[in-house]
């Protein structure tokens, strides 16, 4: 519970001094067109990890591929696609992983 | 109509379409934080303190995961970097609020930085604008992030595949950012690498650090190209 709290604390200190750094330093400043494009790839790579993550989790020092997950993740990044709606393919995805967990055998 | 007048109707306008957006991540990161043993309390201060989607989803999903609070923070920090660019790109368009650009500076994230440019780009710097459209996100945000949590608080999350959430969450964000072939590319690579690092030592809190950071340069290769053209 402190370790929340103490996280909290970091990531508004971080997170803060980074947009006022922004608006206070860099501005003016010419940014590198790469370092621009190296930025905005950062988050798809972290998301992607974290997918991997809850797809293949550690049991006894090997990993175990999780199906629910997987067909879960497929069904909302489908719907995502399809229908650009967030909420509602965040639920079709947790249904249909719920369904493979408990009818898939 | 004056030209307050004008920023505050334009601001309300223009944020709402993102605002419901904005919501529905708010109502995911509450009942995932919940599912992160957060009380809900922690939950909401995490949205009132930090206010960044990003941040806080990727944070309570890497603490499930059994992340330490140094590499939640290190991966955090790299995320934020990209706030310098914007915070760059809005320095002017604020700057006539004087002191109190310390206080919109809060704001500066990916969706006031998207409606911030255009509106600076098309009728200069306008604070009152950014302050009503990181405003009308702030109060979203913590109102949804607070139903969130306290629905979370009702419902086992394992009996209603609520901890299914986590990774189909980061796959409905992750998809309207992946349009362009750098950007599958770097998705690609991701997979690649967080799989090569887990398969070498599962469950270890570094994949997502490393991934996060390396994966990127697939990105910028496949770019090359389009640049060279620019």
């Amino acid at each position: 519970m402190l370790n929340h709290w103490l996280l909290i604390g970091l990531l508004s200190v971080s997170t803060y001094l980074s947009r006022l750094l922004g608006v206070e330093v860099m501005a003016g400043r010419r940014m590198s067109p790469v370092l621009r494009l190296y930025f905005s790839y950062v988050p798809i790579g972290i998301m992607s990890a974290l997918i991997i993550k809850q797809v293949f989790l550690p049991a006894g020092g090997e990993l175990t591929f999780s199906p629910p997950v997987l067909l879960g993740c497929l069904a909302a990044a489908i719907v995502m696609k399809i229908s650009n709606l967030f909420l509602p393919s965040v639920v079709v995805g947790v249904v249909i992983g719920w369904f493979v967990r408990y009818f898939g055998g | 109509m004056s030209d307050k007048k004008k920023s505050w109707s334009d601001g309300i306008a223009e944020a709402l379409p993102l605002a419901i957006a904005i919501g529905a991540y708010g109502l995911s990161y509450g009942v995932l934080a919940v599912q992160a043993h957060f009380s809900w309390i922690s939950a909401v201060a995490m949205s009132m303190f930090v206010f960044s989607g990003s941040v806080q989803l990727i944070t309570v999903a890497m603490l499930t995961s059994g992340a330490s609070v140094g590499s939640v923070f290190v991966t955090a920090t790299l995320l934020n970097l990209r706030n310098l660019l914007y915070g760059a790109a809005l320095a002017e368009g604020i700057a006539p609020a004087k002191k109190w650009r310390w206080l919109l500076s809060f704001g500066v994230s990916d969706e006031p930085f998207v409606l911030g440019s255009s509106r600076f780009k098309k009728y200069g710097p306008d604070p009152l604008y950014f302050a009503v459209v990181a405003g009308t996100f702030y109060f979203v945000w913590v109102v949804s992030s607070l139903v969130g949590s306290l629905m979370s608080n009702q419902a086992d999350p394992q009996k209603w595949g609520l901890d299914l959430a986590f990774p189909v969450t980061f796959a409905a964000l992750l998809i309207p950012g992946i349009r362009e072939k750098p950007a599958v590319a770097t998705a690609l690579a991701a997979v690649f690498i967080a799989l090569g690092l887990e398969a070498w030592q599962p469950g270890n809190e570094w994949t997502i650090i490393v991934t996060g950071m390396v994966a990127p340069f697939a990105g910028l290769y496949w770019s090359r190209g389009d640049r060279q053209h620019a």
